[in-house]
């Protein structure tokens, strides 16, 4: 538990920032009409891959048109 | 320029809609807090991790917070400039794909004016998400390490971001000359590491690439002086810039009238 105390006022943004991230890439996910490839494997690769997979979503998934 | 300014913040607002003000400054933080923390939590990760014989002994030297920042500065040319290349690729090819460009093209539009705010647009874009970025890099290496005094964190950022305008450049160079927008990406991404590794091999005699500016800004950081090559590095910097802009409006034009 102290430990975790000493960790968390470094770590806490970071984890915020992510979630906020996260959050962004899903409800972007849900309005969406269409996407680069199936929704649901987008789904698949925001929840399951960490940082990396809403912003592979962000770069390779939406349609800009 | 009221025309420029109102085609600038229709740009504007397109960022915000396919939320590129959001994970484009969010993506850089990460890329940038990444370095102070895995180098100062290394001992602690090599535990964590094992697989170490027992009594082994690993002496790793804390690292000075100069060389955290040019670590962390370092992220930002191989994958920052992924992403600058990715997002960008596509503002001119992509919006002559889909008709859009030719729909604001048949309004009184100077062709200059259209990509010029374009440009201008991602520029801001990725100066703000950069400074963001490595601000967070910056305030987690003094928060970690040591603090890095502000000035020669703002002198190192500006020139790091002057040579990531020429990437940003000659992405929308080719993004105007191309059709594709996966090619111009494609093509400019090999642009950027030619020149950075032709200039890095041949430092001696390539002082004045713009590619060097990321060496120039890293030795500000070690040596707290600015570089004497820096003045025509930059000075080049700027060049490339605005020739590559003008011969974009200028091919943009030709290929746009004969379509």
């Amino acid at each position: 538990m102290e430990e975790l105390a000493k960790y968390a006022p470094i770590l806490a943004p970071i984890l915020i920032i992510q979630l906020i991230l996260f959050i962004v890439a899903i409800i972007d996910l849900v309005r969406i009409e269409k996407t680069n490839g199936p929704k649901w494997l987008w789904a698949l690769i925001i929840l399951f891959i960490n940082i990396i997979g809403p912003i592979l979503y962000f770069v390779v998934g939406r349609r800009s048109n | 320029m009221s025309q420029w300014m109102t085609l600038l913040q229709k740009e504007m607002l397109e960022m915000w809609r396919n939320f590129k003000w959001i994970w484009v400054p969010i993506t850089f933080i990460l890329l940038g807090v990444k370095e102070p923390i895995t180098s100062y939590y290394m001992p602690q990760i090599l535990d964590a991790v094992g697989g170490l014989p027992e009594g082994a002994v690993i002496n790793i030297p804390t690292p000075t917070a100069a060389e955290v920042l040019i670590s962390g500065l370092s992220q930002y040319t191989t994958l920052g400039v992924l992403i600058i290349v990715l997002t960008t690729m596509g503002i001119i090819a992509a919006e002559r794909k889909s008709g859009v460009a030719a729909m604001i093209l048949v309004k009184p539009v100077s062709f200059h004016s259209f990509v010029t705010a374009k440009w201008a647009g991602s520029m801001i874009l990725m100066w703000l998400s950069f400074f963001i970025g490595y601000l967070s890099t910056w305030y987690y290496t003094g928060l970690l390490f040591e603090w890095i005094p502000f000035s020669e964190f703002f002198q190192s950022f500006f020139f790091y971001a002057l040579w990531l305008t020429v990437i940003l450049t000659v992405t929308v160079f080719f993004s105007a000359s191309l059709m594709a927008p996966g090619m111009s990406g494609f093509i400019s991404l090999a642009v950027a590491i030619i020149i950075s590794l032709v200039s890095s091999t041949l430092s001696n005699w390539l002082e004045w690439s713009p590619a060097q500016l990321t060496t120039y800004a890293n030795e500000i950081l070690m040596d707290k002086e600015i570089p004497d090559s820096t003045l025509p590095a930059s000075l080049l910097a700027a060049v490339c810039i605005i020739l590559l802009l003008y011969f974009s409006v200028f091919i943009f034009r030709k290929k746009e009238l004969a379509a």
